[in-house]
């Protein structure tokens, strides 16, 4: 966090630049079976964010050296195009895109019910293909879907967003500006029908009331983003959304 | 990308196919899979295409950066073309560092654009001897089900036509569309049960043979040629893809420039 407080980001009558009330979302639109040649897979765009995600498995685990015998593994990838930002970035894997692969994966895995695969793996790609801000909770969000697309058996699906502060007001999913500009971060993956939590991460600086209107400000749009995501999936397989 | 073992029965049975002069998906020989392209999918890229021709789908995202021009061409810019085949594209895509097979797709789409000279380095330079605009082509693919090399190559000429330099952003002066001379096209054939096939599909390359690419650009100009994989071939079968290239050449022309956006 930038923390540069002097920058003015929110309008005199309360609301944000981008003209959205401090507790309300961007656009988001899912849609899954996107990649043909994938097992399960899902677009989700998320403003100007546009993520892909596409599930390879459950297949024999290799290398052998990472095969469990009595669990499925799951091995994620978030990965950036060199065209999703303002300033192109080199192709390949760096230290971000590595630590957010692993706590995707790590969130992921307390849903998906891997002692049903022993010996296996499933492979999960995220393709972040623009770049607008809170891509990791894009990312995270298009790999629940894409794996319940595989038909992959889980316990929920994770649903990710996250909420920070501007100018002192603590503000629900924050875009490229806000980003820059802000004092805070939270992002969290939430199970919607227990309320549990697979994901969280924060840096900044919130006080204690102020992390409590941004933790509930996530869990309330945790459910609004479910919505979305069960009727993608209505819209592919029927059934009630 | 591991390479799968290819059955013999696959062999047989796209042999067979041909005799009859049949194709796996019911396509003639010479006919493409149903094409889809958007143009500026991607906000995020100066110019950027997403091509989708049957299962197979990709982008491409066109960058400019400031460069400083190379001692011997004080007064010329820069050109880069990058394909990635990322793991999401298919099941035997492997994570890791550019294999063999990217380095040639991007190499190839590079070479049709650049010998086609349709972007013209000298009018990249900016400041001569100290700026200039390199531009990259980054290529990348979501989902291979096979002619990975002609989507390639139409998702980057597409994403260059309807490119703007980003002038005010580097405060070197005010926006302005990329011009292009021509409009360099690639059509690729694939030796399938021993006759070659144009755009060819997954099932196609997994049991074919060599493949050719050919670029042409403006009134008939061949601009880059790529005899790949194992297998020979005679001068009578080049003549007839060639052939057949130049048609198919004109009709994606029509189709690139009805896409043209202001």
């Amino acid at each position: 966090m930038g923390g540069y407080g002097d920058v003015q980001m929110l309008n005199e009558d309360g609301t944000r630049m981008d003209g959205r009330r401090p507790d309300e979302l961007r656009k988001i639109e899912i849609e899954v079976g996107v990649v043909p040649v994938a097992d399960g897979s899902a677009r989700v765009q998320w403003g100007t964010n546009l993520a892909i995600a596409a599930v390879y498995g459950p297949m024999e685990a290799h290398p052998r050296k990472i095969s469990r015998q009595d669990r499925c593994v799951l091995d994620v990838r978030y990965n950036m195009a060199p065209f999703s930002v303002t300033d192109r970035i080199r192709p390949g894997f760096n230290r971000r895109s590595r630590e957010i692969g692993k706590v995707t994966a790590n969130a992921l895995e307390s849903v998906v019910q891997l002692e049903l695969y022993p010996r296996s793996k499933i492979r999960v790609e995220i393709e972040i293909m623009c770049a607008e801000a809170g891509t990791r909770c894009v990312g995270l969000t298009a790999a629940s879907v894409a794996l319940a697309d595989a038909g992959i058996p889980m316990t929920d699906m994770v649903v990710s967003v996250a909420s920070g502060k501007v100018n002192g007001v603590v503000i629900l999913d924050l875009n490229k500006e806000e980003d820059n500009y802000g004092d805070a971060d939270l992002p969290m993956g939430i199970l919607p029908n227990s309320g549990e939590l697979v994901f969280l991460q924060m840096d900044g600086d919130l006080s204690p009331e102020d992390f409590q209107e941004a933790w509930d400000y996530n869990m309330g749009a945790a459910k609004e983003i479910h919505e979305i995501m069960v009727a993608a999936l209505a819209a592919r397989y029927g059934g009630d959304d | 990308m591991s390479i799968p073992l290819v059955p013999g029965l696959l062999r047989d049975h796209l042999r067979e196919l041909s005799e009859r002069d049949e194709r796996v998906d019911g396509r003639g020989r010479l006919e493409g899979r149903p094409l889809e392209v958007e143009v500026n999918p991607i906000e995020r890229a100066e110019g950027s295409a997403r091509v989708r021709m049957g299962d197979t789908i990709v982008y491409a995202g066109v960058k400019f950066q400031i460069m400083t021009p190379y001692s011997d061409r004080p007064d010329q810019g820069g050109l880069m073309t990058s394909a990635e085949i990322r793991p999401i594209a298919g099941r035997n895509w492997e994570p890791g560092p550019p294999s063999e097979e990217s380095i040639e797709l991007g190499r190839v789409v590079d070479r049709g654009i650049r010998e086609s000279g349709c972007i013209d380095v000298n009018k990249l330079c900016i400041l001569p001897g100290e700026k200039a605009w390199q531009v990259i082509i980054d290529l990348h693919a979501i989902s291979d089900d096979g002619n990975l090399f002609d989507a390639f190559a139409l998702a980057a000429i597409v994403a260059l036509r309807n490119a703007t330099l980003p002038a005010e952003r580097f405060d070197v002066g005010e926006d302005e569309r990329l011009e292009l001379s021509c409009t360099p096209i690639m059509c690729s054939y694939h030796k399938v049960g021993g006759r070659f096939v144009y755009d060819a599909n997954g099932e196609e390359e997994l049991g074919g043979d060599e493949r050719i690419h050919i670029t042409l650009g403006d009134d008939g100009h061949v601009h880059s040629l790529q005899k790949g994989l194992r297998g020979a071939f005679t001068s009578e079968e080049f003549n007839d893809i060639m052939g057949a290239a130049r048609a198919r050449r004109e009709e994606l022309m029509q189709l690139v420039e009805s896409l043209e956006q202001d």
